[in-house]
Parts: structure tokens; sequence; C-alpha cells
């Protein structure tokens, strides 16, 4: 139902996004809160496996450092990402279409599905804590089978990320809406990112879905016997590799629209903004085999195959960060900065939205080179599970994405809120902080890898061996994680400290306009064929079924469809699950009308 | 498309770079005739490992001059078998399996990685130049225990490597007159021939005997020593070959107790290492004492 279009510009000077959108703003707000949520429980739990693993200081039992990293990842790389981008996503799409969105009522129940979901996850989770539930769930966030996990735990995900779609569809929506209303008019960049973006979850989530649907979700439900280990595996990372593009895109988004724009100057180049995104829809999903490099059973020539995909899929990086330098460089000339280096002394490095965003970017450049190390098919023997990818991806998400996120909070907050943030000089020093922190607790762990230290471990001290450093020692490769993941938790604390004293602070009428960058060479620049997402959605799946059909075909080939004979695994304690009694119950109380009979029947259910 | 000089110059050298590493990656594996884990094994079923040729008794075996082929098993939590010992200068092909959950077999602090995925077998050959001693880790999060599967490589040096398997069947208790025999069975699981002493040391009395075991072999021998030349009492025994040693006790009594015969059935020589029902005086070798 198209609302009746105000006219709603948002170059109305002073005109924050509440005002122009209060609607909006309320279900941005609540998405960055359930957001902020995550991140406040998952950055607790990492602290804590920081200490675990290196043995500075054990509370809790090593068998439940497996439930507290499954809480970490779930609720970090999934639900905080995920959830900032959805606010992201909806404040681009009707800022940069200056219209509502269609149905406010469809808005709020994509993000109750959300919701809903990551509680259905949560529950079997944090269950897993108590024994006096039987219930858990400590499968990871890659849940391989045959590790099996409460039914509610997959169904969640499902849930969550229908959730999800159905984002995308109001999204689509508006641009639909406004397509029709402005038919020669370029899609404006946010939208146009928004869009590819969107359009590459939606191809990335296939794999994930065929994986908990046709197997994971049946087989947890006793439906069927057993899967095929591999199958599922592969599926996973079908979706899992994109996924890492999903947590990028809207820190991405932000380094193109926001970066130039809080750094004093403009976008650099509007068409290359677009080949970038269009290259990260076409490119993300067939590389996902470059995480089962070292799994048997498949041939070298698909790992092949996906590591050429790989290295290209630098390329829309490598551009990025020509953009962003090169707009930031605008930016600074345009405050006075001269000279060939000087003008890094320009750039307002005391607003903590832009140092917390440069810093987050240059951090991504360190990422780049272990990326590379990672990419490599030989050379990825030497690091792949180890400490080092656990260094490498709390440079990308943990920082690149993570930092610009809390970053741009401080841009968003007074947007979304109407009340001037809490206080700056805190925030700048949160964002140094991270920066600080993770340095330490990386570069740590890059090293730490490289000796053999392995990922995933609640106590990598072993019986047998001992790690042997060629520089320095376990114990100060020890101390800097835990030295780190401390100023992180420091940091993360200083945030909340911003973001709750905001939402204190009273109403305020001086915050900036809503807005973002504009571009030194427009979309008028850009070939028209740029805007032509049909196609680029054609070639992005004909790629992934180049990529897939045969590597899939032999997995199936090879072991079966639901596997050899595999027995689950259950890290969730009960075999007959909750669901199932669920279900079993409410139709036997519809057939049956004694309400005692229910009872009996639950204690006799349970094995 | 309007684009800039500086950024046409960067395009170009991402791609040349992009272009340089996949050429040197293919070098690197093409090239150099690396091979990567891959799909050259068919695939087993979990529950038959135990009944398989090769996984059924995870061990080394010998193949070729200097080419060995171990067969590894990963299971919660723990890797067979354990130590893994192979001898410097040698290649060695590793197939690995699961039989529960996902693993992976990581030799600490080498490229020697691989996951190990149940129904899968994985393949990898490595070559050791070098003596030295590397840890297994599992870095694959397999379940509550997985902090606790660890295993042990040792390459030892190739002077000092066999694969002999010494098994000794002897008397516990013996009546003063009898004749106290030492069947001792030798199995050479090399390809090479083994040319060796066996010795018997008990109380004063030490025999000695030659023994050559062809390659893949089993050779058995017996010592027999009087029970009169002991005397009554216990008396400890050793046999040995190269690096090997079994020893036990024999006691000599006036008079043996007549219930049952105290007999052991003399058949069971060839039992190796992982059978632990020894009965009576056999014991089990196998483990190089180094
Ligand atoms: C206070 C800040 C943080 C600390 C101290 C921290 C610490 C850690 C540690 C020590 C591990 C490794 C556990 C292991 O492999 O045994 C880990 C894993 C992980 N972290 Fe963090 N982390 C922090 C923030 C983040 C953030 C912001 C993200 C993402 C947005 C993140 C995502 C992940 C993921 C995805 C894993 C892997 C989970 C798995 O292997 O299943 N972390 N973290
Ligand atoms: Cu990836
Ligand atoms: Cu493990």
């Amino acid at each position: 139902m198209a609302k009746p279009t105000e006219v709603r510009t948002m170059s109305e000077a002073g005109s924050t996004y509440i005002d122009a959108f209060p609607a909006e703003a309320k279900v941005v707000r609540a998405a960055f809160y359930s957001s902020f949520l995550a991140l406040a429980i998952g950055g607790l739990f990492g602290v804590v496996q920081t200490l675990h693993r290196t043995d500075v200081y054990r509370f809790m039992d090593s068998a439940d450092y497996y439930t507290v990293l499954t809480a970490h990842g779930v609720l970090l790389a999934i639900t905080f990402t995920i959830f900032f981008l959805v606010g992201v996503f909806t404040w681009a799409i009707t800022t940069s279409l200056d219209r509502g969105v269609e149905d406010i009522r469809f808005t709020w129940a994509w993000y109750g599905l959300m919701v809903l979901g990551t509680a259905l996850v949560a529950i079997p989770i944090f269950a897993g804590f108590t024994d006096s539930i039987d219930m858990s769930a400590s499968v990871l966030f890659t849940f391989y089978a045959p590790l099996q996990a409460h039914p509610l735990f997959y169904l969640g995900l499902v849930l969550f990320v229908v959730g999800t779609w159905l984002a995308g569809v109001d999204w689509f929506r508006s641009w639909l809406a406004w397509k029709a209303e402005n038919p020669d008019e370029r899609i404006p960049l946010p939208t146009f990112m928004v869009l590819t973006t969107t359009l590459m979850w939606y191809i990335a989530t296939l794999g994930v879905a065929i994986a908990i649907l046709a197997f994971l979700l049946p087989w947890s439900l006793g439906l069927i016997d057993s899967v095929n280990p591999l199958l599922t595996r592969t599926l996973f990372w079908f979706f899992g590799h994109p996924v890492v593009y999903f947590w990028l895109m809207p820190a991405y988004m932000m380094w193109y629209i926001m970066l130039p724009k809080v750094s004093g100057g403009k976008l650099f180049s509007d068409p290359l903004a677009r080949v970038v995104f269009v290259l990260f829809l076409i490119l993300s999903v067939p590389t996902g085999i470059h995480h089962q490099y070292l799994d048997p059973g498949i041939a070298e020539g698909f790992k092949f195959i996906a590591m050429t995909n790989t290295m290209f899929l630098l390329l829309p990086s490598l551009l990025t960060a020509f953009t962003v330098v090169a707009s930031m460089e605008h930016g600074a000339r345009q405050r006075g900065g001269e000279g060939y280096f000087g003008w890094l002394k320009a750039l307002p490095w005391r607003d903590p939205v832009f140092t917390g965003m440069a810093l987050a970017g240059l951090m991504f450049a360190a990422a780049g080179f272990s990326g590379m190390i990672n990419a490599g098919m030989n050379i990825n023997y030497l690091v792949h599970n180890t400490f080092w990818v656990v260094g490498h991806f709390h440079l990308t998400v943990g920082t690149a994405v993570a930092l610009t996120f809390m970053a741009v909070t401080y841009w968003f907050l007074p947007q979304v809120t109407g009340r001037a943030l809490w206080n700056r000089s805190v925030a700048l020093v949160q964002v140094v902080l991270w920066f600080v922190g993770m340095t330490f607790m990386s570069n740590a762990m890059h090293r730490a890898g490289l000796l053999g230290v392995p990922r995933r471990t609640a106590e990598p001290q072993y019986d047998g061996f001992e790690f042997e450093a060629a520089v320095g020692s376990v114990g100060e490769l020890n101390a800097q994680i835990a030295l780190g993941g401390i100023l992180l938790t420091l940091s993360l604390a200083l945030f909340f400290a911003n973001v709750v004293g905001t939402a204190f602070n009273g109403k305020s009428d001086s915050l900036p306009a809503n807005g973002y960058a504009e571009t030194l060479s427009g979309s008028e620049d850009a070939p028209l064929v740029l805007d032509n997402l049909k196609l680029w959605t054609a070639i992005a799946v004909v790629l992934v079924i180049f990529a897939y059909t045969f590597p899939i075909l032999s997995i199936v080939d090879r072991g079966g469809l639901f596997g050899p004979d595999v027995n689950p695994f259950p890290v969730s304690l009960d075999t007959l699950p909750v669901l199932g009694l669920v279900l079993e119950q409410y139709v036997t109380t519809a057939l049956a009308t004694a309400g005692e009979l229910t009872g009996s029947i639950v204690t006799e259910v349970t094995p | 498309m309007n684009i800039h000089t500086y950024e046409k110059l960067w395009l170009v050298a991402a791609m040349v770079l992009i272009v340089g590493f996949i050429a040197t990656i293919t070098y690197g594996s093409v090239g150099l005739g690396i091979t990567m884990v891959g799909d050259q094994q068919p695939t087993i079923e979990p529950s038959e490992i135990s009944d398989d040729e090769r996984f059924g008794e995870p061990r080394v075996e010998h193949v070729g001059e200097n080419e060995y082929e171990a067969y590894v098993v990963a299971q919660t939590f723990a890797f067979s078998p354990d130590p893994i010992e192979v001898p410097a200068n040698s290649e060695v092909t590793f197939y690995v399996t699961a039989r529960d959950v996902i693993h992976s077999f990581s030799v600490a602090g080498t490229n020697i990685n691989t996951m190990v995925i149940p129904g899968e077998i994985a393949e990898m050959t490595v070559e050791f130049d070098e003596p030295g001693e590397y840890g297994i880790v599992c870095n694959e999060y397999c379940g509550s225990g997985h902090h606790d599967m660890e295993g042990m490589l040792h390459v030892v040096p190739e002077d000092e490597f066999d694969m002999t398997e010494l098994s000794v069947d002897a008397d516990d208790e013996l009546e003063l007159g009898d004749e106290a025999a030492f069947n001792v069975s030798v199995e050479n699981r090399m390809l090479d021939d083994l040319e060796t002493t066996a010795t018997l040391e008990i109380g004063d009395e030490m025999l000695e005997e030659e023994l050559t075991v062809a390659g893949g072999d089993l050779e058995e021998t017996t010592f027999t020593v009087d029970t009169t030349d002991l005397g009554e009492g216990e008396h400890d025994w050793t046999v040995a070959i190269d690096n090997y040693e079994e020893s036990g006790t024999l006691t000599v009594v006036e008079e043996l107790e007549t219930d049952d015969e105290n007999e052991d059935d003399d058949g069971d020589n060839g039992s190796d290492g992982d059978d632990d029902e020894n009965d009576d005086g056999e014991t089990d070798g196998g483990e190089d004492d180094e």
C-alpha cells in the first residue's frame, strides 16, 4: 500500500532522519539496539575466551568454553552484524530514495521475525550452560554435522534468514515504487548498493537454507537418519563465504558515502563504486570452496576454480582502497591540506566517526595481507584452522566491520534518536582503544597460528609437546592476547556508555542534517548497463552454477545424498527433541479430551 | 565512463597482482607437482572402519624403498596409532579417516594439515628429511573434549628405525625337572630382510640364536632350558633382539599343584601389540623402548 508521497527532502536544513522519517527511525533504532545487545553479550564472551584459552583466568569448565564460543560466534558474526546491516540499509533506502517504506507494518514484521529467530537460536545455546534443561547447541556457528544441535537452533536460524529475505523485499518494494515515479532517473548510489548486496544475499542464503531445511532440521527431528557431512559442510560454505561480504558491504557503503562526507569532501567516483558492488554480486558466492581447500572428497580442480575466483575478488577491495584514500585526500585538500603526505594532517582526526572509520580501513589493509595467505591453496595448509585465522577475521569482521559500525553509530545515534551524542571525547578514546587492543590481540593470534596453535580450543596446552616460538615465547603471545582482549572489552564499555548516555540525553535542536556524500564524478558518468540488475544477477547465477554444480554432484555421487552411515553426535544432550515433544503433545491434546492425559504423555515420552 | 588516470594505473596494477598470484600458485601446485588433499581416495562407511583392510588396524606400513604408508583413524578424542613412528629420509603417505565427527589431522608448526571427515579419506604425501618429534593436534572442534585430542609423530633416525615386533610365549610355573620352553616370534614388517640375534637370559644362563627374518615375514624360534639347571625358586628372564626386550619370571617348584593343567595355548605367538589378553607368561612386544 503505497503511501501518498509526501515531499520530504533530506536537503532541508537541519532536518535529521528522525524528523524526516519518524516511523522508520524507530525501526532503524530498534535494529541498532538489537545489534548492540548482541555485541555486548558477545563481546563479554570474547574476553572470557581470551582469558580461558591463554590460561590467564579460568572460572568455568572447559566443556562450557564451546558453549561460550558458540554464543560469541553466533551473536557477533550473525546477530550483531546483520541487525546493524538492516538498520543501515533501511536508512540508506529511505534517505537516498527520499521516501518512507511502503508499509511500516511490514517493516516491523520482518524485524520481529528476525528477533524471534534470534531468540529461538539463543535458547538452546544458553540452555547448554545448565544441566537442568535438556537442551543445547554447542555446535559453534558453523554447525558442522554430525555434530547436532537442538532443532530450535536450526529453526531459529531459518526464521532469522527469512526475516532478512523479507527485509530485502521491503527495500526492493521501495525501489520499484520509486522507479515507477522516476522512470528516467539513475538508481541513487546507496540504493544501488543495498539492492546488489541483497541480490547477493538471496543467492548465498540458498545454500544454508537447503542445508538446514532439507537435511539438518529433519535430521535433528529424527525424520531422517543420517546426513552427508561433506555435503552439508559444502552447502554451509556456499553461504559462509558470501556472508563475509554481507558483513562487509554495509561497512563499504559507509566508506563510500559517509567517510568522504566526514572528511570534508566528496566521493571520488560514483561509477567505480557501482562497478565494485557489481563485482561483489558476481564473485562472492562462487568462492566458498576456498574454505575447504583441506577437505578430502573435493577434487583439486574445483578448489582451483574457487581460488581463481577468490583472487579476482581482491579487485573490488583494491579498487575500494583507492577510492577511499582518494576521497579522503580530496576532503583533506578541501580543508586546506597540502603536500604529498601533508594532507593527512588536515583530516578531522578529532572526529570519532572519521577516526574510527579510517582506523578500520587501515586494519582492513593489514587483513588483506593475511587474507592473501589464506587464499593461496598451498600456503593455506600452514594456517588452516590455526589461531592465525582467528587473528585474520578479527581484523576483517572484528575491526573493519565492527569498528566502522561503532564509529558511524556516533553519527547515526543522533539521527535516529534526535538526541546529541553523549560524549565525543569518550567516543574518540573508544575507537582508538579498539584499534590498539586489536593490534595486540590479532597480531599475537597470527603469530601463534604460525606455531600451529589451533583455533576453537579451550586448552591449547598439550601433554606430549609444546609449541615452539622462534621469536618470543608462547607465554608472551598469551599475554598479548589477554591484554588485547581486556583493552577491547574496555573499549566496548565506553561504547555502551555512549549509547546509553545518548539515549538518556535530552532532545536537541542543533543536530546535523541527515545526508551522505556527494560525488566528484557522478552517476551521469556511469554507463547505464551498470544499473541492469537483471543482467548482473544472471551472470552471478551462471557463475555459481559453474562453480558448484560439479562439486556438489560429485559429493552426492561419492557419499550419497544422505551420506554414509554417520551417527548423530548430539551436542544437544537430548536426542528426543523438545520440538517433537511439543508437536506430539499438541496432536495428542487435540485428540484426547482430558487434560490429565497431556501430563502423563509428557512424562512418557521423556527418555 | 570517465576514469581518472591514477585510477586506471591502479586498476592495471591490481590486475597484474591478481594474475601474478594465480600464476605463482598454479606453478607452485602444478609445476612443482605438489598435490593437495583432493578426491583421490574412495569413500568409506564409518561403521565399517573396524573391518577395513587399511583402517581396521591403524598402522604404518613399509611399501617401497624409503616409502611408507600410514593409516590413521581419528575419533573423539584420540588418534590411532599414537605415536606414529616413521624414519627420517623417507616419503610417507598418510591416509586419514574419521569414525564419528569431523576432526583434523594437523602436525603442529608444519603444513601437514588436513580435515578428516567421516566417510572420506584424506590422502597426503610428506617427505621427512630430518629426525624430530612433532605434536599432532585436532584443530577442528569435535565436541566437549576437543582440547584433549592430541597425538605424536616421531621421525626417528633412519638407522634406529625398524618395524620389528617381538613376542614371547613362556611358562609361568614349572615343576623341577621340566623343560622350560621360550617360544620367540619375530615379525619383520619392513620390506628388507632383518638379520638379528635373539638372546635369552635366565639365571646365569645366556642363550643366543642368529635369526634372519625375511621382509614382511615372521620367524619363530624356541629356546629351551632345563629347570634342573635353574633350581627351585623364581627366575627372571629376558628375551631380546635389537632394541626390543620381553621379560618375565619363571617359578620352578618342587611339585605342581594338580588342579587344572596350567598349560597355555602355544599357537598364540603371532599376536601383536594391541592384544591385551595375555595369557600366562606370554608378553607382547612391539613397542620400541629407545
Ligand atoms: C571484545 C572483543 C573480542 C574478543 C576479546 C574476542 C575474542 C575471540 C577469541 C579469543 C576467539 C577465538 C576462540 C577460539 O578459537 O578458541 C574469538 C572467535 C571469534 N570471534 Fe571474537 N572477539 C572479540 C570481538 C569479536 C567481534 C566484534 C566479532 C565479529 C563481529 C568477533 C567474531 C568472532 C568469530 C566469528 C569467532 C569464531 C568463532 C568460532 O570459531 O566458531 N569477535 N573471538
Ligand atoms: Cu571466505
Ligand atoms: Cu577436535
